[in-house]
């Protein structure tokens, strides 16, 4: 694997993206500000010192996403075509969850850009809120999800999320357990569970030729014959849930499905 | 989006063969027109003599993919109110396997809508159907002309 961000000598290096064809990408990243539930109260009811909180916050946001090539020196600056920036008051947890969706037709992805409108609108939540707490904390600020470009779409599992792995029968798929060390558990659907004779396997992320699909391919065939099918051009792939091609990146915790063309309807 | 009303189920009961209309309509004079397509399970497919079928999908992805395909539905064209149940499990011939049910202010739209949600749900949906017959079971093959019908729509 390669950093694009670096030439062969190892130096920065901003990407020409100019042969890229222009599709529509999507990216959102999430984050959240943990505070006294007092302070939460009083930003929640409007009380706070420096006035309305939640609506600077998301200009700051929009504005920050608008200017990330300013801030990260190999960023491309993107026309984008939308920027939200949602905030949602969580007072079991008492923190205020931060969500922002970036949109645009274009060459580069987006997810720096919804990157830093969590990141600003954090920093500005902080600001805002810090003459009556200094003990908040920001953290969790991550991708969520992406949608378009070479790579292919790109969904985080929440902890929330079921987790669809196990023993299935036709029709019918399990619950199954996380592993302990970094993997990937892949599941094998309809024909395709049938021809390779399993329905799941688990494939540590240090036995990957690469962290890629094809990487995860090519090791699963190096374990057994029968996966040499998974290279078949008919054969489909979905990293958590989301279609995926070759240079789809896996990480740890992924679910992987491989399954063939779909007969629905 | 404002106001989306897109619903999503899958399920192996059977549905009623009125399903989706009542639960769109309730309350509402602005709807000028609904359009709903039902498939059934045939008793001829690839062999002549088909027993049943037992419809297998991807749990969690099925639900999201089919909420997609009604978003963009819903950018595309001005909807009121979009239905997809599809069923699971094992079905007999005659029975509904799923309905796509669409409401609009306008016929065309809902005519197209309707149309769009089944071509992408034919070719993305993650459904597999093995078809039980005389002569053994079976996996069913995708259908080149699935493919070409959603590609009418980019």
């Amino acid at each position: 694997m390669q950093l694009t961000h670096l030439n062969t000598r190892g130096e920065a290096n901003m990407v020409d993206v100019g042969d890229k064809q222009e599709t529509r990408r999507e990216a959102v990243a999430s984050g959240r500000i943990v505070m006294q539930p007092e302070t939460l109260k009083l930003l929640g009811d409007g009380e706070l010192p420096k006035g309305d909180v939640i609506a600077t916050a998301r200009i700051a946001g929009i504005q920050a996403a608008k200017r990330t090539h300013e801030l990260i020196p190999l960023c491309h600056a993107l026309a984008l075509s939308k920027v939200s920036v949602e905030f949602e008051i969580d007072v079991a947890e008492s923190c205020v969850n931060v969500t922002s969706l970036c949109r645009l037709n274009g060459r580069t992805g987006v997810e720096m850009e919804a990157l830093t409108a969590v990141s600003v609108a954090c920093l500005t939540l902080y600001d805002m809120c810090k003459a009556v707490d200094k003990n908040m904390h920001i953290e969790a600020i991550q991708l969520d999800s992406k949608h378009g470009g070479q790579r292919g779409d790109y969904q985080r599992l929440s902890a929330h999320t079921p987790i669809v792995t196990g023993e299935g029968a036709a029709g019918e798929v399990t619950l199954g357990q996380r592993c302990s060390s970094p993997c990937v558990r892949v599941k094998f659907l309809a024909e395709l569970r049938e021809r390779v004779g399993e329905s799941e396997a688990v494939v540590s992320l240090d036995q990957l030729t690469s962290r890629d699909i094809s990487g995860l391919k090519a090791t699963l065939a190096a374990r057994d014959e029968r996966f040499k099918q998974l290279t078949d051009q008919r054969t489909l792939c979905a990293i958590n849930q989301v279609m995926a091609n070759d240079d789809a990146l896996v990480t740890d915790d992924d679910e992987v499905a491989f399954f063939p063309p779909v007969t629905g309807g | 989006m404002a106001n989306v009303d897109i619903k999503v189920a899958i399920q192996a009961a059977p549905f009623a063969m009125g399903y989706g209309y009542d639960d769109t309509l309730a309350g509402r004079s602005d709807i000028g027109a609904i359009v709903s397509f039902t498939g059934l399970v045939r008793d001829f497919n690839e062999t002549p003599e088909v027993t049943g079928l037992t419809l297998e999908h991807y749990p969690g992805m099925t639900e999201r993919t089919l909420t997609e395909i009604g978003e963009q539905a819903w950018q595309r064209w001005s909807l009121q109110a979009v239905r997809i149940i599809h069923r699971v499990g094992y079905l007999a011939p005659g029975d509904p396997i799923v309905r796509v049910l669409v409401a609009s202010a306008h016929r065309r739209e809902a005519f197209e809508a309707c149309d769009f949600i089944m071509d992408f749900l034919k070719t993305q949906a993650p459904f597999w159907k093995k078809e039980h017959s005389t002569q053994g079971e079976y996996w069913v093959k995708e259908r080149h002309s699935d493919q070409q019908d959603a590609a009418r729509w980019r």
